[in-house]
């Protein structure tokens, strides 16, 4: 048995900066992970030998600048910690059906010239919309750095918190923030209906609104979850960042600042139970046996898997663990990971397509809003889609040294392929048609794709759930639909990262801002902890 | 010009809504007209006997949530107003079985308990929890919004009252509160209950009137305003009028009068007249011109600010907020004229359930799917309907032994693909009458007349842009303050003595007459008058 001030479950990045930010306050903290590697969903893994694959994330939209800059973490060049973020100037090449082909980059003139063939107004419009987009998602970052707050039962503390985030989101301009009050529980189309016609345009756009969760485009709350996307992107829209040497170098790279500021992290150890005497959580066992006894617990888990999961449910009230139960996750992407003999070639776009893709854009496959309305259909009745909606990196085009010479990775997410099917679950006959509808669709645009293909790995949602520990293979930790964002994530009462038990925290994609890698929930659970113990020590 | 065509006050449009406008400022004292493009008053809530004999209730067809301080007010009882009960709501299913809510609580609970123990266990634990909610938020439906802009000491004042009236609610009730607002119907009832019937026919009352389906988020909230009516304290809230729709809109109509109102027929106006910023009147289709101080449209935002303003007139970006209001129809209507009382196979011949609503929606798939037909532009194969038969309610409705029979339909795009035509509205018609005749075989031979209304007949006949039943979609970002737009959502308009009193104003939807009510104190405020000027 041996003791620590606090034990935070699961080492991926919010678990890690988390555990960063309590060390450099003089905690005493153990991270314990279960895995062989940290980062979670932050992963690269060699899949065959000399392809280095980002089998979770492939993506960032960016983790939030202040943690980058509290934590040492240089945007601009590898910082102490080795962390390189690399950021090209093509986004989003997104071919059509018909043969044309948009391409969408950091550039809002270049990209508004790229977007004229297909509607001269909407090129037009362009700078406006990326302005005012900017504008909502700094009004919605102000609520990102803000504890939700209380609603019900307000004390007088809680209506000074009100007042506090007033007055913040006066400052961000009352006419913003009532903007992105009615942004929110828009759908997606409707908030690309009142700037655009081209449905090439929106399509692409749209596919952020959708991300991770088992809705259409024509769902309330996808026009919430397209700016989520835009928060932290700088004012680009459908921003692309990787990172060198594959995601899993962010986690390599947390991994390090928090081992620098003092965490120890137990790679390979399994989290059994959280203890919990007299209501106060006092440590966890692990699967092998051993114990680390500490008076605060925190869980970058997600919120089922720790409450419903690690603690004994007679220490719950009834009706929250019904709250927890009735949680949606509803995991719906997939990944399709293809090892290439050669570069891809697009079949139309000429060479800025083929230029784009080759210095890192992302291939969108989503020419409509209908197509990928069409695709969700197929979702909601528990079929995966028969021609779903992609989004598809050559990771190797920034980054050669992920593959062997003159080879290439390519790293797809597949949406929607429900968790949940309506006739039986996962196996490897769905596993292996996923994958050929996957290529299936990316053909009809890449003529070479097929000859190309040497290796080809498949991650189910369920697959998803077993490797990352994600329930329902929900890639953030709860399906992040209105009912499930501020106040109600991870459930209505609960959004502060404290938990009924005294002492265990939820530090994960499961709480207030969510999930996409931006770390925000970990270091804002941590600076509540700290306050929490502060007040302890009055 | 004649001295006759000076007024007051002028109504554009005789709706339910311009109506009780134009009934509470002749109250008041003010000269008043009302102007209505048609041959007879009520907007969508009319009575036509469209063949001899045959009164249908051509549009909105039952009575939902008309505020009970109006039918005090206006003394509707005495102007012929009279709500007969509508009890029961029957979902017949596939299998010949079907699930009934009926007024008798017991019966109910038995009815449940047939499909499912839990549901009859959780049922009444759901109607508390919804009656504590509605009575919350019910003060919302009495309040001007308040300007979120700038808002002023008689905003803050709203918000404060608001905010205590909620505060009677303990933390689970708000929490529930909070996920009704932002959840899909279908997910909000999965917490609650197993049986299928029972969830899609209880979301059902979440789709109407907007362009989503049961597993859209925004759906939940509308399960309130089944609970609302009830609370009003107001024997019946929820019913049908005697004599059909139009008799609401009649009774508003001669009360009207009573108080000196002057309301003219196939009076079509054309604009609004103005002057340095000021109305001044309105000038008619044939170009004669009246003339009033303050002006009132009863018309939809769409056709309020764009049809009757010169836009030039408004401010650049109050313009482009009406441009965007998403004002999309999703249904349809179809009155049948029947020969011999309609047969439900899984309740046979007579009994009361036909003095109540059906309700075809057997399943949460059945209702998804007809969405999944209406959202890429065409109407539902097999729709979700709402089904009274007011002549067994009201035998008046038509001659003796005959029936008819009102048919709320969803969903039709009104941008259907190709345009609405003659075609399409008769394979629309079919649509209906084939699924609806799997539920009572004996309806197809028994039809003597049809009348079907696509959402493109409803934007001709009854003037309602794209065919949407409440003057624009009743989603979160089109309601309160947002509605028709922030900082004129208070009945005001940018032209002074210019007002909106329709649908599209808060709170907007349903034969609730609140924004006519509202809009009219907010014109006799400006006017410095009380409500009751007159003694």
């Amino acid at each position: 048995m041996s003791g620590c001030d606090a034990v935070v479950i699961g080492a991926g990045h919010n678990g890690l900066i988390a555990a960063a930010y309590l060390a450099r306050a003089g905690l005493r903290v153990v991270v314990v992970e279960r895995g062989e590697a940290a980062g979670g969903c932050a992963a690269t893994e060699e899949l065959w030998p000399g392809y280095r694959v980002d089998t979770g994330a492939h993506s960032l939209t960016g983790v939030d600048r202040r943690i980058m800059t509290d934590l040492g973490l240089g945007e601009a060049g590898p910082g102490d910690a080795g962390l390189e973020i690399l950021s090209p100037a093509p986004c989003v090449v997104s071919p059509q059906p018909d043969g044309g082909t948009l391409l969408l980059g950091t550039d809002p003139a270049r990209t508004a010239d790229r977007i004229r063939p297909f509607s001269a107004r909407d090129a037009a419009r362009w700078p406006d919309f990326v302005a005012a987009m900017s504008r909502a998602s700094r009004a919605l970052g102000v609520l990102y750095r803000t504890l939700p707050p209380r609603l019900a039962g307000a004390s007088r503390g809680d209506l000074w918190e009100l007042l506090r985030l007033g007055t913040k989101m006066n400052r961000v301009g009352r006419r913003d923030a009532l903007e992105l009050m009615r942004l929110i529980p828009m759908t997606v189309e409707e908030l690309l209906y009142e700037w655009f016609e081209s449905e090439a345009l929106k399509g692409a756009l749209a596919a952020d609104g959708v991300r991770g969760i088992c809705q259409g485009p024509l769902a309330s709350g996808t026009g919430y979850m397209f700016l989520h996307h835009m928060v932290g992107a700088g004012g680009v829209v459908r921003r692309r960042r990787q990172v060198r040497g594959g995601m899993g170098a962010l986690g390599a790279a947390l991994q390090h600042v928090a081992v620098a500021a003092g965490a120890e992290v137990r790679l390979g150890h399994q989290v059994a139970s959280i203890r919990v005497e007299d209501g106060r959580a006092t440590g966890i066992s692990l699967a092998g046996g051993g114990e680390i006894m500490a008076s605060r617990i925190v869980s970058s888990a997600d919120p089922g898997r720790t409450l419903l999961g690690l603690v004994d449910p007679g220490e719950l009230a009834p009706e929250f663990v019904r709250a927890l139960e009735n949680v949606k996750y509803r995991g719906v992407v997939a990944k399709v990971h293809l090892a290439l003999g050669e570069p891809l070639r697009l079949r139309s776009g000429g060479d800025a397509a083929q230029a784009a893709v080759l210095a890192g854009a992302a291939i969108t496959v989503a020419p409509s809003i209908h197509y990928i309305e069409r695709a969700y259909d197929d979702a909601k009745y528990g079929r995966p889609s028969e021609r779903p909606v992609l989004d598809a990196v050559l990771t190797t085009a920034l980054d050669p040294s992920l593959a062997p010479e003159g080879r290439h990775v390519l790293s797809v997410a597949a949406q929607y392929a429900p968790f949940q099917l309506d006739d039986g679950s996962w196996d490897d006959a769905r596993r292996e048609a996923l994958g050929d509808a996957v290529v299936g669709t990316l053909a009809e645009h890449i003529p070479n794709l097929e000859g190309a293909i040497l290796h080809r790995h498949v991650l189910t949602p369920a697959d998803l759930a077993d490797r990352f520990a994600l329930a329902e293979g929900n890639i953030h930790h709860g399906e992040m639909t209105l009912d499930q964002v501020f106040f109600g994530r991870p459930v209505a009462g609960w959004a502060r990262y404290r938990t009924p038990i005294d002492g265990l925290y939820l530090c994960g994609a499961g709480t207030h801002p969510g999930g996409g890698l931006n770390g925000r929930p970990g270091a804002a659970a941590a600076a509540r902890i700290l306050r929490d113990g502060k007040r302890r020590q009055d | 010009m004649s001295a006759t065509n000076a007024y007051d006050a002028i109504i554009v449009g005789g709706g339910h809504n311009g109506l009780i406008n134009a009934a509470y400022l002749a109250r008041a004292g003010l000269r008043t007209v009302v102007l209505e493009r048609r041959h007879l008053v009520g907007g969508a809530a009319v009575t036509e006997e469209i063949f001899p004999g045959f009164k249908y209730s051509v549009a909105s067809y039952v009575v939902s949530l008309l505020r009970p301080e109006i039918i005090r007010d206006l003394q509707l009882a005495r102007h012929g107003l009279e709500i007969l009960p509508l009890e029961s709501t029957v979902t017949p299913l596939p299998n010949g079985d079907y699930l009934g809510r009926w007024a008798d609580h017991d019966q109910t609970r038995r009815d449940l308990y047939r499909h499912s123990p839990k549901d009859a266990e959780a049922y009444d634990d759901f109607a508390t929890l919804m009656y504590r909610l509605a009575w919350a938020v019910k003060p919302l439906l009495g309040v001007v919004p308040p300007d979120p802009l700038s808002p002023g000491l008689r905003d803050l004042k709203t918000l404060l009252m608001l905010g205590r009236h909620a505060r009677g609610l303990d933390e689970q009730q708000f929490h529930a509160l909070f996920k009704l607002g932002t959840m899909s119907a279908a997910d909000y009832l999965d917490e609650w209950f197993e049986s299928d019937p029972l969830k899609a026919t209880m979301s059902a009352s979440g789709i109407i009137g907007t362009f989503l389906g049961p597993r859209s988020p925004g759906t939940a909230y509308v399960l309130l305003h089944h609970y609302m009516g009830e609370i009003d304290g107001v024997f019946r809230a929820w019913g049908f009028a005697r004599g059909g729709n139009g008799m609401v809109s009649e009774s508003i109509a001669s009360s009207a009068r009573s108080h000196g109102a002057e309301i003219r027929t196939g009076a079509t106006v054309e604009r609004v007249l103005t002057a340095n910023g000021r109305a001044t009147g309105v000038v008619l289709e044939d170009g004669e011109e009246l003339t009033a101080k303050t002006v009132v449209s009863g018309v939809d935002p769409k056709r309020t600010f764009l049809g009757l303003l010169d836009p030039e007139e408004l401010p650049e970006d109050l313009v482009e907020a009406i441009r965007r209001f998403r004002i999309r129809g999703s249904s349809g209507k179809v009155n049948l004229s029947l020969s011999e009382a309609p047969e439900f196979s899984c309740l046979p011949g007579g009994g009361p359930h036909l003095r109540g609503a059906f309700s075809i929606s057997p399943s949460m798939d059945y209702l998804e799917r007809a969405y999944d037909d209406a959202k890429y532009g065409g109407f539902s194969r097999r729709p979700y309907m709402d089904i009274v038969i007011p002549s067994m309610i009201d035998p008046g409705m038509a001659p003796p032994g005959r029936h008819v029979m009102s048919i709320f339909v969803q969903y039709a795009a009104f941008d259907i693909e190709g345009g609405w035509d003659d075609a399409k509205r008769e394979a629309f018609g079919d649509a209906v009458v084939d699924t609806l005749s799997e539920y009572v075989p004996n309806l197809r031979d028994s039809i003597l007349h049809r009348q079907v209304l696509t959402p493109l007949d409803m934007q001709e006949q009854l003037g309602l842009t794209e065919g949407n039943i409440f003057h624009g979609e009743l989603t979160p970002q089109q309601l309160f303050f947002f509605r028709p737009s922030p900082a004129w959502a208070d009945y005001r308009t940018p032209v002074r003595g210019f007002y909106q009193c329709g649908s599209g104003t808060h709170p907007g939807g349903g034969v609730c007459g609140a924004s006519g009510r509202l809009a009219a104190l907010e014109i006799l405020r400006d006017l410095r008058r009380r409500p009751r000027g007159r003694p």
